[in-house]
């Protein structure tokens, strides 16, 4: 009985290492094939976004030191505050991943999506260069998400002085009944 | 003392189920292993060196095994494979209830991060442990009495 215990946890053990070997070389090779391929290295998602405003800030933008939000913006705003920029026609950002921006996001919402950064910036550079001092909110998923956090972060590293977010975001948005529109 | 049922239908229920949860797992991470990297993250207990390779060979290895103990290819190895890998990731999961930590598993796609999503997870974990449990153990006795 011990004898076959023993047997079967090296053959146990001789498969587990074995497998996990395939399955190592399998998503490795896998991996080279991506578009994108994963470092082998981990990177951060604030590490990630600052690799991409690096990339951003040279030549087009100048490097600015950020600024703090103007006075009559606040850094957070409320669901109130939200929705009243929303009707003003305020620049709204969403920061969510632009699957779910298609699906459904806030009217008049312009995606700027965290994990896309640098390819969604440079789309939209001309409509966001035109004024760096207007006013920008961001959201994204929820209140537990920090998508935009880093992006509004990021975007201040680029010189834009007046970003605020809406913390509640997309849930908030809603389950509080507001319009919504699917698309771009 | 809990005894589990032998019947043949029964098991191969069991193991269609858990190695099909583990295929579909595997299969959903393969797409987007930067997201589960980021899920992995959330655990802080990885080392930076570490998560990337995880998030790419955890989930061929979850597709294979599953799709080895759906077939009863090394049935008793993949049941004893499957076990390992969810009771290292129930230690995982406990230790980020602890301390307090947001954390997606990354099991099945990412979402986001919750304290509630780990104690979910922690439950489904609990029956995988059991079923791959006896699926070992039973794979065991079966050669032993052959």
């Amino acid at each position: 009985m011990t004898s076959h215990r023993h047997a079967f946890f090296k053959q146990d053990m001789l498969f587990l290492w074995l497998a996990a070997t395939t399955a190592l070389c399998f998503g490795l090779l896998i991996n080279q094939f991506r578009d994108e391929p994963l470092p082998l290295i981990y990177k951060g998602k604030e590490e990630r976004l600052q690799v991409a405003v690096e990339s951003l800030t040279t030549p087009a933008i100048p490097a600015a030191s950020p600024a703090p939000v103007a006075e009559n913006l606040p850094e957070f705003l409320t669901l109130e505050e939200f929705a009243e920029f929303v009707d003003k026609g305020g620049l709204v950002l969403d920061a969510r991943p632009e699957i779910f921006h298609r699906l459904g996001h806030v009217p008049g919402a312009i995606s700027l999506p965290r994990d896309d950064f640098e390819r969604a910036f440079t789309a939209l550079r001309e409509k966001l260069e035109a004024d760096k001092a207007q006013p920008l909110v961001l959201y994204c998923a929820s209140s537990s998400c920090e998508d935009s956090e880093l992006v509004k972060k990021s975007l201040m590293e680029l010189g834009y002085t007046r970003v605020a977010v809406f913390k509640g975001g997309w849930s908030e948005w809603q389950a509080a009944g507001k319009p919504e529109k699917s698309g771009q | 003392m809990i005894t589990f049922p032998t019947n043949r239908w029964f098991l191969l229920a069991l193991r269609i189920l858990i190695g099909g949860i583990f295929v579909y797992a595997g299969a959903q991470k393969i797409g987007s292993p930067l997201d589960f990297a980021d899920s992995i993250s959330t655990f802080q207990v990885l080392p930076p060196e570490l998560i990337n390779l995880v998030a790419l060979g955890l989930p061929p290895f979850e597709v294979l095994v599953g799709a080895l103990l759906i077939f009863g290819v090394f049935q008793r190895q993949a049941a004893f494979a499957l076990f390992l890998l969810v009771a290292l990731f129930a230690v995982f999961l406990l230790q980020a209830i602890v301390r307090g930590l947001e954390v997606d598993c990354g099991c099945f796609g990412s979402a986001a991060p919750t304290v509630w999503s780990a104690w979910i997870s922690f439950g489904r974990n609990l029956f995988l442990i059991a079923g791959c449990l006896w699926l070992w153990r039973i794979s065991r006795r079966s050669i032993i009495a052959a």
